[in-house]
């Protein structure tokens, strides 16, 4: 019980690290202040704990495959929202920004975290609302989640410093190129999930490197975990990350960027 | 004593699972329905744990929680992963899929709930 939690609880922490570290480091570098993660990790717990204590009744929504259309949808918000913050707060790295603008990157972020964790969050509180219910399993459940929970938040923490610490042209760049693969990483697992539905058409499989990098592994599981590794993706899966990723590429006017952040001679 | 009964449950579900099959493929054929294949999940355990499915043919399982405690089904092999609850169902669609044998697992209960889809050549 002890060690299913640890694994468990850290998946789910290290999915959202990702996004959070990277948000946090745009932060940073807007200078706007961390506080409004603190009210995104309220909201998200909050929706979290509203989505696990009514997930058996959306889960038998549309015949039975409501908890697959609801989170594909999740994941298509934050993908949409993601290259709308990126379009309109990531182009411009020396525009000085109005405070109208500052309230809108933080709004957008806070909406962001909030999504990402209520879907990520909801599954821990499912999983331990039922694991405690055997009086046994209480302690070794609880220390679990937690030494998981640590273990991801600390993952995250190291992120959000080894991008700071990247010089200093190079931390948005990074960035934007992470977020990429988050919403890429998002447009995947939707249509994984509504193809688990039925709702989208069987596409054939890309690739398998389950012999190479078995995704239960070690390096697997993490890379699951941080840009949704798949030993066998589908084609609409790797169209999903494509598109989801040129979303935000293109967005920020990736191009005309990279030109402007070249050094000039 | 208990493992007769087990084998019994076994093999009394895997009769219901090959009239099933051959109902739904029957009814597959006059009206293009998806063959449904039921799995239980009681003490952690799937009912039947080794499901056998044909090549090529798309396939919707219904999984019945006979559980209090949610369950999550996943499977690296199928790409699948849902929760669920106790007491609930759940549909969850695969394949088409080449023949060969695919793992799948209770991630909330890994330790007993285990179970793979036997893919056949038709």
């Amino acid at each position: 019980m002890f060690l299913n939690s640890v694994v468990l609880i850290l998946q789910e922490i290290l999915e959202a690290a990702l996004l959070i570290s990277v948000l946090l480091a745009f932060t940073r570098l807007r200078d706007v202040g961390h506080r409004w993660i603190v009210a995104a990790i309220i909201i998200g717990c909050l929706g979290a704990f509203l989505y696990a204590l009514n997930m058996a009744q959306i889960s038998e929504w549309f015949d039975y495959v409501g908890q697959e259309v609801t989170n594909a949808f999740i994941q298509l918000s934050i993908m949409l929202l993601l290259s709308i913050f990126a379009a309109r707060h990531l182009g411009r790295p020396d525009h000085q920004p109005s405070q109208g603008h500052n309230r809108e990157f933080i709004l957008c972020m806070l909406f962001i975290v909030s999504l990402a964790l209520t879907r990520e969050v909801s599954e821990i509180f499912i999983y331990i609302g039922g694991a405690i219910t055997d009086p046994s399993n209480v302690q070794p459940t609880l220390i679990g989640a937690g030494i998981g929970a640590g273990i991801g938040i600390s993952a995250g923490v190291l992120i959000y410093y080894s991008l700071l610490g990247l010089p200093s042209k190079w931390i948005a760049l990074t960035g934007l190129l992470l977020l990429s693969l988050v919403a890429g990483n998002m447009a995947s697992q939707a249509t994984l999930l509504l193809t688990q539905a039925d709702w989208l058409p069987y596409s054939r499989i890309l690739w398998d490197s389950s012999e190479l990098l078995p995704e239960n592994s070690v390096l697997g599981h993490l890379l699951y975990a941080l840009i949704g590794y798949e030993a066998t993706p589908s084609l609409y899966q790797g169209l999903g990350y494509v598109i989801g990723m040129l979303l935000i590429l293109i967005g920020t006017k990736f191009t005309v960027w990279l030109n402007n952040a070249a050094p000039k001679s | 004593m208990r493992n007769r009964c087990k084998q019994m449950l076994i093999k009394l579900s895997r009769l219901r699972l090959f009239t099933s099959l051959t109902l739904s493929l029957i009814s597959c054929y006059s009206m293009a329905a998806t063959p449904t294949i039921e799995i239980k999940i009681q003490d952690h355990l799937f009912f039947p744990a080794t499901i056998e499915i044909p090549a090529n043919t798309k396939v919707k399982l219904l999984l019945i929680n006979l559980d209090p405690t949610a369950e999550e089904f996943e499977s690296y092999e199928l790409n699948r992963e849902k929760v669920i609850s106790g007491h609930r169902k759940a549909v969850i669609f695969i394949g088409p899929l080449p023949p060969g044998e695919y793992p799948f697992f209770g991630e909330f209960y890994p330790k007993t709930a285990q179970g793979k889809v036997v893919v056949t050549a038709p």
